[in-house]
């Protein structure tokens, strides 16, 4: 009798077992990356460069990700258990968390296993409400859950965030299910419930570590697929597989026929086989390039000034591809422009001949030339506001502002803009006509200011520049003193809004660097923003980049080509237009050089 | 002795405030407001002011300096605005894998170049002599940045006698694997200069009356350069060198950067690249600091070398 019992209860508890026990990555296979930029620090909440974010990827988890192989970018669950539920015309959001989500070991932990809780989550979003956190990732939570702003003010008063307090927009339901209220409906709340500086953290991970305002830089501890092994500052970065890690199943599917030879080898693979992440900081291309090329990285991105040394025609030249060498290419989800200061005296303002100024300003700069210099071919134009892989982005929008210095100059001098004496125009009320261009002292600063320069030349607009060191441009931006500058805008999650909110007037001081404040245009965000995607907001977006194009507050450029280069023993990647941490979706070869 | 060491101490003083007052005037001036970036992609005017607030730069500037100062006088910098690493804590982690690269390359360059400026100087006007000197020409008119971009690219790379880049965790492995390029590169810069410096020294002691009462005597050449030449040319030999002893606190800008290498002088690009005052503050008081104390130091070894020089 007993031995029945214990026969039918055994697969039971092995079940069970094998349900909450971690998966093992093989420590023997390791890739090693590559950063061009030092990192500051892996605490989501307060670190704000790229590769701060990208280990903060691999260590944290987020309530959402991305499918790996989806595009456009597809949301998808991670430490939530389903996408959200929606309610209350998109303000109320019910999310159930899976179970069994451990965070790495540590010694915050009192030696024993934690479990990622609802009221982790509720206190990972807090603190980007913390004043004295001084968190670059505020934008994302004030003004959007119900009591957060009041708890921020009062914290602002008293000098103390009450993270015990409860928020009727950050509700812990039970222990794995949390309500997030919020006061005005949003539909992109997933995107940023994906992004990394909500990432989740252990309380007791940031009370053990955190300095005196609260920030935690040099202690992560994650319940992502890797924890933090080894870190010397601004030099290198290990990473280990974390022991608690609960491990998924490789089974991602795509139609695109350049995956299935990929799908073949990795599907049904447990992740992260990796088992050890080696990313060197390298600032200089040529290090960077000699020490790919030297078998010492795995995986490198090719930045457009190397680019010619490896690529011909978009295409990987013929003695690196018979190495076995891999090009991964895709469009940055990121548009690059140069925007005119709406509020400024010369080349701002909503009238017919401050609008003709800045179309025929637009129509001046030849945008094919700057990609063949400037950006050594890689880039492609930009014509929509939105880039490739982002959601609301139109393929084969044509742009009524087109490379055109004869339209330009007819266009000017329909509006009194006369050529003087010096060959350079004036205003239609006879004073100067000096556009200055803000830019940073660096080689792309100075190539964009000389092409700027020929192409306004053509169109007889003087033109002068204005250097600064980024810091001080971001000032001056910020109180509308900026009278044009070239910007670019990388892609926080991949959806259009993330994009038409950079023209939107009441971001001015904020995103919208220009200053612009266009009615209608206006209008149409306020609309857009309480819709979810679809064909509907689609449409509105689609007519604001109409109206935009007629004031022209700006003139989109460039969006720039990712090269990945891989070494032949990389097996699964895919260039992800979002997730920029993808190890956990690799397999290596077991022994590098 | 204790007297003139006592008295150029308290020297320092009105130096080291000349330093603080330039520092913190350039910086204030030139430095950038770091508070911008620091806020991110999307802020307000009140996230910026609540960032230049904790960052304790909305005092007035009195109090700022005053603060500057104190920071000074208790060794705490405080920690850097942009990774919240302790200053203290940059400076001796930093530290170590420039001195690993730099003391070896000084030493080289020293006994190479002193060792090359007796023999060249010896035979002074001989091919020899002119062919040094134009090599050393040619040398110093190639910029620092040729020869690491054509050594990293041939040695490194084509050849795979070391690493193109890295550092490791082990000193052995750090001198002897990963430093050994950037010394070697750090040789072929620093010899020519020295060398014809060092030249010009001896050759002014060769030419001495000494020089030709001791040949008269039958001295051997080797113990008249080595012993009564050499210790004559030291004085400038000294002063050159104490001159370069604060550059090992700046590290090697474009050789770390180029290598790899966690040292202060790539620290110190970053801390310019973001507006890291308090990294910057420090790194710059403590080697002013180094360069009073080496040129002390210097003083007192002239002393060593030549009795006859009195400290006043």
């Amino acid at each position: 009798m007993l031995k029945v019992v214990f026969l039918r209860v055994l697969p039971v508890l092995m079940a069970i077992s094998m349900a909450v026990s971690a998966y093992a990555a093989d420590p023997n296979k390791v890739i090693r990356d590559v950063f061009p930029a030092a990192e500051t620090g892996f605490d989501p909440a307060a670190s704000n460069d790229l590769y701060s974010g990208t280990i903060g990827q691999a260590i944290f988890d987020t309530l959402y990700s991305y499918d790996y192989l989806a595009r456009p970018a597809k949301l998808t669950p991670l430490a939530a258990e389903t996408l959200p539920q929606i309610t209350d015309n998109g303000k109320t959001y019910t999310i159930k968390l899976r179970k069994g989500i451990m965070f790495a070991p540590d010694p915050a932990f009192g030696g024993k296993k934690r479990e990622l809780v609802a009221e982790d989550v509720v206190y990972s979003l807090k603190r980007l409400a913390d004043p004295k956190l001084r968190s670059p990732w505020v934008f994302l939570v004030e003004g959007k859950f119900v009591g957060l702003d009041e708890e921020i003010a009062a914290a602002k008063q008293g000098g103390k965030f009450d993270y015990d307090k409860k928020l009727p927009g950050l509700e812990v339901v039970d222990k794995y299910t949390l309500r997030l209220r919020l006061k005005d409906t949003d539909y992109n709340l997933p995107y940023v419930l994906a992004h990394e500086p909500t990432a989740i953290v252990a309380r007791e991970v940031i009370e053990k570590y955190g300095e005196s305002d609260g920030r935690a830089m040099a202690n992560p501890v994650g319940s992502g697929p890797y924890r933090l092994a080894q870190w010397v500052r601004g030099s290198k970065i290990v990473l280990e597989a974390n022991p608690e890690y609960r491990g998924f199943t490789w089974d991602f599917t795509s139609k695109d026929p350049a995956d299935q030879k990929m799908i073949a080898q990795m599907k049904g693979k447990k992740m992260p086989q990796v088992g050890r992440v080696e990313i060197s900081i390298i600032e200089e291309d040529q290090a960077r390039w000699l020490a790919f090329q030297n078998r010492e990285l795995d995986i490198m991105n090719m930045e457009g000034p190397l680019a010619p040394q490896a690529l011909a025609d978009g295409k990987l030249k013929p003695e690196l591809a018979a190495k076995g060498i891999r090009l991964d290419r895709i469009v940055d989800p990121e548009i690059s422009y140069v925007y005119w200061n709406l509020t400024d005296p010369i080349v701002g303002g909503l009238s017919k001949e401050k609008v003709a100024l800045r179309r025929a300003m637009a129509m001046s700069y030849n945008v094919a030339q700057d990609i063949k210099v400037i950006r050594n071919g890689q880039a492609v134009e930009a014509a929509y506001p939105i880039p490739p892989g982002v959601v609301g982005h139109v393929p084969d929008w044509k742009s009524s502002i087109k490379y055109d210095p004869a339209s330009a100059n007819a266009l000017l001098d329909k509006f009194g803009y006369k050529k003087g004496p010096d060959g350079f125009r004036t205003q239609p009320d006879g004073k100067p006509l000096v556009v200055t261009l803000f830019s940073r002292p660096d080689s792309l600063g100075r190539q964009q200011d000389e092409l700027w320069k020929a192409s306004l030349d053509a169109i007889g607009v003087k033109m002068d520049v204005h250097k600064d060191k980024f810091a001080e441009l971001l000032k001056m931006e910020k109180k509308c003193q900026v009278m044009s500058r070239p910007a670019a805008w990388i892609a926080d999650y991949p959806d259009g809004d993330n994009f038409m909110q950079l023209l939107y007037g009441p971001n001015t001081g904020a995103s919208n660097g220009g200053c612009a404040k266009i009615p209608e245009y206006d209008a149409l965000y306020a609309r857009t923003a309480r819709m979810p995607p679809g064909p509907e907001r689609d449409k509105l977006y689609q007519d604001m980049t109409r109206i935009a194009e007629a004031y022209a507050p700006w003139r989109l450029t460039i969006s720039r080509y990712r090269n990945q280069l891989l070494q032949p023993r990389v097996e699964g990647y895919k260039k992800h237009p979002i997730l920029r941490a993808q190890w956990q979706y690799l397999d290596v070869a077991p022994n590098p050089k | 002795m204790a007297a003139y060491i006592i008295r150029r101490l308290w020297q320092m003083a009105p130096t080291m405030l000349g330093v603080v007052l330039l520092v913190f005037l350039l910086f204030n001036w030139v430095g950038g407001d770091p508070a911008y970036v620091l806020a991110g992609k999307i802020s307000n005017q009140e996230q910026i002011d609540n960032i230049r607030r904790q960052l304790g730069v909305d005092q007035p500037y009195y109090v700022q300096l005053w603060i500057f100062v104190k920071q000074i006088l208790t060794a705490d910098f405080g920690a850097s605005w942009s990774t919240n690493e302790s200053v203290s804590h940059i400076l001796m982690t930093r530290l170590g894998p420039s001195l690993t690269v730099l003391i070896p390359l000084l030493i080289l360059v020293t006994i190479i170049a002193v060792g090359l400026a007796l023999a060249v100087a010896y035979v002074r006007g001989s091919l020899t002599d002119r062919m040094v000197m134009i090599v050393c020409t040619v040398g110093l008119s190639i910029s620092i940045l040729v020869y690491i971009i054509v050594f990293q690219y041939v040695f490194a790379y084509k050849l795979g006698w070391f690493p193109v880049q890295g550092w490791g965790n082990d000193f052995w492995e750090n001198l002897i694997k990963y430093a050994s390029l950037p010394i070697l590169i750090g040789l072929t810069v620093s010899i020519a200069p020295n060398l014809r410096l060092y030249r010009t020294f001896v050759l002014d002691e060769i030419n001495q009356d000494y020089v030709r009462t001791a040949r008269a005597k039958g001295v051997g050449e080797n113990r008249i350069m080595w012993i009564h030449v050499l210790r004559n040319a030291s004085i400038p030999i000294i002063t050159n060198l104490m001159a370069e002893l604060p550059g090992l606190l700046l590290g090697s800008f474009l050789i770390e950067r180029f290598f790899s290498i966690p040292g202060i002088g790539r620290e110190v690009i970053l801390a310019v690249e973001r507006s890291d005052f308090p990294v910057i503050k420090a790194i710059t008081v403590y080697v002013a600091f180094a360069t009073i104390i080496t040129n002390l130091l210097a003083d007192l070894m002239y002393k060593a070398v030549d009795p006859r020089v009195q400290l006043k």
